[in-house]
């Protein structure tokens, strides 16, 4: 792999879908550079400790025994942003994570390795709302064309409609009294609620024992011994490498590493297809370019092995960005390429909120008559969703405890409970941080707890983004200086459906709503590379020949509110496409 | 207070210059106390513990009053499982500092785009002989010392004597942070040296990365002093810090006041206002408001996960810990009852929509015409 056609900078959500498309359908050979590390391959055995391989191109270097015993599914293990396996930084864990400087009260949640950020996502997989990209004029082309992408995406990905389980019922009983109706379409246009589309194969596809996975069930979640599908544990921020012993490709939860990594890997084996290349701890810190007929055209890229220390650069005739919102910018303007002044702006970020609603045992009971309580860690993390098209959504979730008191009480832009006064006219109960003895209390109640995400339709604005730090700088240059505050209209909408939330729990019968007012949670990024200002609509670069993006950040907004990796991963998909039609 | 505090190894000239681990050697330790010292995740001194405990007991504290609801197994809190252990590592693990990024101020043009300057890094607070002849008046006064300013050229809109009269870091007479090698000549993750002297104890530590737990504690106690002199505390304070004796202004709040006082660094202008005081004290005052979103966020990530159940090994670098407790059984899983990750879960389940969800091609899409765009927010007000 000495001589990629394409280097692609970046495997996380998107990276590898495109590696896949252009190997796969255009006979394009692919070198794949990771910044973090790759779980789950034999030539990493003990990847946070030891520098293990090189490069690796074939598809029997995977292994999901060894991923099972590398996600411990252990809360802290794995999401701690400073230790945990699922962190961005350096592969050797004795060394800091990766620094950004953010100054805010903020938090920004990504992952640095093969699989990024969807290592740890609960795989929804909505289409973004027609409206958002048919109504910008910014956006170079039609909802419909991204259409086959969708459905390319969606059946590589097994998304389908998730299972409804205990929590679900009670946001259904929810929703319904509350006078929504259920939406039976993927493109959704009016308002309503439904099943997460997500990329979770169907639980229990085949059992042990040849009964249906039910509360009855009491055989083996095993592979070997039988089990097929999703399993209804609510660990997927954990890494979720169920059914364990399971290959890698036959995880129930297609995250990157599991729905394209292994399907890239394979086109090595066709004679017909492009070869694959993967290299993990190789962060990329430079772009390589000449001067064109009159532009600039990218030629490769150098990298730096995060083990070793030493720098390489390898040639290639084209470079595809896709590092991600934040390293994507960075790496352009630490690069040196030229800016008209939406290079890293532009940013969104769903502005979120999070509403909580904890349930008394009855409540639950009468709603499910067959369950006795809501167990928010069994079944899968986010099952069912509400949508606002023009406004936003929000998706009912449950998580692990560790994740529930940071979500739902530790995290605020309202100051602490005990001195936030409600207004009586709220629909919700209390408001801020909790702490104390009140922390205790409601995590006493856990197992009837569950939130509501709030997921806003915020828009791109110039003055939020990434810009190159002029304090810090670490090994690969100056660090991501990163800026992200809502607009009025912004906190408008989220107000909105943050009332809708609170409502729909009431409505279920909760019998305490908490507002946490989120401060900005750096999660679903979107648009800070975005195509109609820095790329075309093929996502090239307007300013530099043979450079595309295909991550997230070519999106032109936050797709209405939607999670965006089904988007994100259906533009790299036609992104592909479009790089062979032009070069190859 | 910690086995690993060595008089012998504190005196940094003549650490400095030579590099850390061979300085260690030649001051009489053994490379494997050396490598010890250098490998400790959380030396860790008095002030800084007491410090971080006195916010731990305030967002998780025991709760006694709770047993005869909610049962015995609710009143140990974040205390009883060393949380302020978990806050240091983290904070102490923050951010590395390359030694090749790292310049000295003054050489050839100065500092390029990407290089940072030595001095950002490097301070001391020297609070030895206050009100002697040669030392400071007061803890404010060595604060000034050290950001080379005077009470006069400060503008803080309160009081000078009340913040005076309120700030005290208790008992820390020295702080000294410097890099551990020479850092013109090196490269790689920098190592800190970090000595902090009390009336009658020193805690010295070599630490990968900057060290940042035992900064935030001092800027803790300044915006503490400002909190009180403002009046902004609602709870009297406690000057006799029997609970936290290592501490200073800080841990002389009540706990709600402590949460208030960190909360001025997010919603109270303190960055503002303090930036002369604190600037020499972190290397990017900035932070401090994601350094506040942590302080909370971190008791998530460590009292309410399996964290406490790594025993011994709780602070060791990540890939030599191990669970000593099973994860479903460790304080706070009792506290809420998750029994801790499965390889499934038998449950009942039933999807919504029966056949799926109606997918046409492209072609056949047949999408309303009167679709609204991104900018319109109509029904903003609680309608639906």
């Amino acid at each position: 792999m000495n001589d990629p056609d394409v280097v692609i900078v970046g495997a996380g959500a998107d990276g590898p879908a495109t590696a896949w498309k252009l190997a796969h359908d255009h006979g394009v050979d692919v070198l794949l550079l990771e910044g973090g590390p790759w779980h789950g391959n034999e030539q990493w055995p003990k990847p946070h400790a030891d520098s293990g391989g090189t490069v690796s191109t074939d598809p029997d270097d995977l292994d999901g025994k060894l991923l099972d015993e590398q996600f411990t599914h252990r809360e802290a293990d794995a999401n701690d942003p400073t230790y945990g396996y699922l962190r961005v930084g350096p592969a050797d864990h004795s060394r800091a994570p990766w620094f950004r400087n953010l100054h805010q009260n903020a938090f920004i949640w990504q992952v640095g390795a093969v699989g990024g950020t969807s290592l740890h996502y609960f795989a929804n997989h909505p289409r973004g709302y027609p409206t958002a990209f048919n109504d910008q004029p910014h956006w170079p082309f039609d909802y419909e064309e991204l259409v086959p992408y969708y459905q390319l995406n969606e059946e590589l990905t097994s998304t389908q409609q998730a299972p409804m389980t205990g929590k679900e019922e009670v946001f259904i009983e929810g929703a319904t009294n509350a006078g929504y109706d259920l939406i039976e379409t993927k493109n959704v246009t009016e308002t309503g609620w439904r099943p997460q589309a997500n990329a979770v194969e169907v639980p229990g596809r085949e059992t042990s024992n040849g009964q249906p996975l039910d509360a009855d069930y009491e055989g083996s979640f095993s592979y070997d011994d039988g089990f097929r599908g999703d399993t209804l544990v609510g660990d997927h921020f954990q890494g979720s490498s169920t059914p364990v012993d399971a290959p890698v490709r036959d995880k129930a939860r297609k995250s990157s590493n599991v729905g394209y990594v292994p399907r890239a890997l394979d086109t090595n084996e066709s004679s017909e297809q492009g070869n694959v290349a993967l290299r993990p701890n190789a962060y990329v810190t430079d772009i390589e370019t000449k001067e064109g007929a009159g532009t600039l055209e990218a030629t490769g890229v150098t990298f730096r092995d995060s083990w070793s220390g030493q720098s390489q650069t390898v040639d290639s005739d084209t470079v595809v960005l896709a590092g991600g919102c934040i390293e994507t910018p960075r790496l352009w303007l630490n690069a040196g390429l030229p800016d008209d002044g939406w290079v890293g702006k532009g940013l969104t970020t769903h502005w979120f909120d999070w509403i909580v609603g904890v349930y008394d045992d009855e409540t639950v009971a009468d709603i499910n008559p067959e369950g006795e309580h809501m167990d928010p860690y069994v079944g899968q993390n986010s099952a069912v969703r509400f949508e606002k098209p023009g406004i936003g959504g929000m998706e009912d979730i449950g998580m692990s405890p560790g994740l529930v008191s940071y979500a739902d009480y530790l995290f605020s832009q309202a100051g602490y409970s005990f001195d936030t006064e409600v207004d009586p006219d709220e629909p919700w109960d209390t408001r801020g941080y909790v702490v104390g003895e009140e922390l205790k209390r409601r995590m006493s109640n856990y197992k009837q707890t569950k939130a509501l995400l709030i997921l806003t339709d915020d828009l791109p604005r110039q003055n939020n983004g990434v810009s190159l730090d002029t304090t810090f700088s670490d090994e690969h240059g100056a660090v991501p200086n990163v800026k992200w505050e809502p607009h009025p209209d912004d906190d408008a909408k989220r107000d909105e459906l943050s009332r809708i939330a609170a409502n729909i729990h009431k409505e279920a019968g909760a019998e305490h709503v908490h507002r946490c007012d989120w401060p900005p949670l750096l999660l679903h990024m979107q648009s800070s590379m975005r195509m109609g200002e820095v790329l075309d609509s093929n996502a090239e670069a307007k300013n530099v020949n043979r450079l595309f993006v295909a991550d997230h950040s070519a999106l032109a907004n936050g797709v209405g509110g939607p999670n965006p990796t089904n988007s994100g991963q259906a533009l790299a998909l036609r992104t592909a496409d479009k790089i062979a039609d032009i070069y190859f | 207070m910690n086995e690993r505090t060595d008089p012998s190894t504190t005196r940094r000239g003549v650490m400095k210059g030579i590099g850390g681990l061979a300085a260690l050697s030649m001051s009489g330790a053994t490379i494997a106390e050396a490598e010890d010292v250098l490998n400790d995740s959380v030396p860790s001194d008095p002030h800084t513990l007491d410090t971080y405990r006195s916010i731990v007991d305030a967002i998780v504290p025991r709760t006694p009053q709770l047993e005869s609801e909610l049962g015995p197994e609710h009143v140990p809190g974040g205390l009883d499982v060393e949380l302020e252990k978990f806050l240091v590592w983290d904070f102490n693990h923050f951010q590395e500092i390359r030694a090749e990024m790292v310049t000295e101020k003054g050489l050839l043009d100065g500092p390029s785009d990407a290089e940072m300057p030595l001095e950002m890094f490097e301070s001391v607070l020297d609070l030895t002989n206050l009100g002697g002849l040669f030392g400071p008046d007061s803890p404010l006064d060595a604060v000034l010392n050290l950001a080379d300013l005077d009470l006069l050229g400060l503008d803080l809109g309160l009081d000078d004597d009340a913040l005076e009269e309120a700030l005290t870091f208790g008992p820390v007479e020295r702080y000294d942070i410097s890099f551990a090698d020479d850092v013109a000549s090196s490269s790689g993750p920098a190592a800190f040296e970090l000595l902090v002297e009390t009336a009658n104890e020193t805690t010295h530590e070599v630490v990968q990365n900057y060290p940042y737990a035992p900064a935030f504690t001092l800027v803790f106690d300044i915006v503490a002093a400002e909190f009180i002199a403002r009046g902004e505390n609602e709870d009297a304070i406690k000057r006799d810090r029997s609970k936290f004796p290592a501490g200073g202004t800080f841990v002389q709040l009540s706990p709600e006041d402590r949460l208030r006082c960190l909360w001025t660094i997010v919603d109270g202008g303190v960055i503002d206002r303090l930036d002369d005081l604190l600037s020499p004290l972190v290397p990017d005052v900035g932070i401090l408001k994601y350094v506040v979103m942590a302080v909370n966020g971190l008791h998530g990530f460590g009292y309410y996960t399996e964290w406490s159940g790594l025993g011994e090994t709780k602070t060791n670098t990540p890939t030599e810990r191990s669970l000593s407790t099973p994860a479903g059984e460790v304080q706070s899983r009792k506290q809420s009852g998750y029994p801790g990750p499965a390889d499934g879960y038998a449950a009942n389940w039933r999807h919504a929509v029966e056949g799926g969800f109606a997918d046409p091609d492209a072609e056949d899409l047949n999408l309303p015409s009167d679709l609204k765009g991104d900018d319109v927010i109509e029904g903003i007000g609680g309608g639906t």
